[in-house]
């Protein structure tokens, strides 16, 4: 694109001249001008978008699911002679402080430099992970 | 031909869990082994019932990220799992290098900020997973048929049927903790790589400021 290509494309009115002198305008003003062969898109042709049908909410699967979950639970937690609420404290307690020694013991013999190599090693993995984009729906 | 495979698993995962539960290679069970054994199938339900109010709770406040965080997972398993297992290492070495900083005040407080986003990661990232589990066994996969289905459609119903399907695996010793700390890895590595859901970057490209 020369100098007259580019004036031609400020202002085409005023340098009219231009389209019969220059091949390379001629041939892409004319493909710009050209009417597009436009076709109504085929929804039931597309695959199924995972958005499609997702608002639903299924209440009588998810009532009833919560429902025999929680009679299971009750039933079992009766025959084992233990209230509903000592099952749940027991399921959810959790020794950190027990883990924390674990791991602390596991990384000693690394040392003060080798503790801090693996830390930085590890950190820096994971950030190059998470600076990849999600693809889930372009893929 | 789906229904028939979700019918075969459920019935596959109720016959295996029967069996472990009462094996018949052991013909005699003590009392104390079997009420031990009542008390933990009773603590592991009762746990999964908090999971499927939790699980529904989150789903219907952000049903769209979940469901973003699930279709990551399904695209890119291995990247979600390598994520999620970078993660939990880092996690467990920054708790490391926090815990030796309690003699310090501040050692607590950066504790226990790591210890709510570790668990609100895990939770959220299981619930995707229960999403992506609950789409890969019942999702529909055509218009006509999920024109058809009454019940099992949408994010909630996904979701529900992913907490049934990793609970009842749950139940089976061993080979239930090994499922769910996999589950919960994958979970962790989905949360992160969506930015729960968000789908946002986590961190903004550094670019020099060009002279105009």
């Amino acid at each position: 694109m020369n100098e007259a290509c580019q004036r031609y494309a400020e202002d085409p009115e005023g340098n009219a001249a231009h389209l019969s002198e220059c091949r390379t305008c001629r041939e892409m003003y004319a493909m710009l001008d050209a009417p597009i062969d436009s076709q109504p898109v085929r929804v039931e042709a597309l695959p199924l978008a995972a958005w499609e049908g997702a608002a639903y909410r299924s209440w009588p699967l998810v009532i009833g699911g919560a429902l025999a979950l929680a009679a299971v639970a009750l039933g079992l937690c009766a025959a084992a002679g233990i209230s509903p609420l000592a099952a749940l404290e027991a399921g959810a307690r959790f020794d950190w402080r027990g883990l924390l020694q674990m791991a602390t013991q596991a990384v000693r013999p690394l040392g003060p430099i080798g503790f801090s190599a693996l830390f930085v090693a590890v950190n820096i993995v994971l950030i190059l992970l998470l600076r990849r984009a999600p693809r889930g729906i372009d893929a | 031909m789906r229904k028939a495979v979700l019918i075969a698993l459920t019935i596959l995962a109720t016959v295996v869990t029967a069996l472990i539960a009462s094996p018949p290679f052991k013909t005699s069970l003590t009392l104390s082994e079997a009420a031990s054994m009542m008390t933990r199938t009773a603590v592991i339900v009762s746990i999964l019932f908090v999971w499927i109010i939790a699980a529904i709770v989150v789903t219907l406040m952000s049903g769209r990220e979940i469901r973003y965080s699930s279709i990551e997972l399904r695209t890119s398993p291995l990247h979600c799992f390598a994520l999620g297992l970078v993660a939990v290492t880092s996690f467990v070495l920054t708790a490391i290098l926090f815990s030796y900083l309690i003699p310090y005040v501040v050692g607590i407080p950066l504790l226990i900020a790591l210890a709510v986003f570790a668990i609100l990661t895990k939770i959220y990232g299981t619930i995707a997973v229960f999403h992506a589990v609950g789409a890969i066994v019942a999702n529909a996969r055509s218009r006509e048929d999920l024109a058809k289905r009454r019940w099992l459609r949408g994010d909630l119903a996904l979701v529900v049927i992913g907490v049934l399907l990793l609970g009842a695996i749950r139940l089976i010793p061993v080979v239930g903790v090994v499922a769910w700390g996999i589950a919960s890895v994958f979970g962790i590595g989905t949360a992160l790589a969506t930015k729960f859901g968000r789908r946002e970057p986590w961190f903004l490209v550094w670019r020099p400021i060009s002279a105009e």
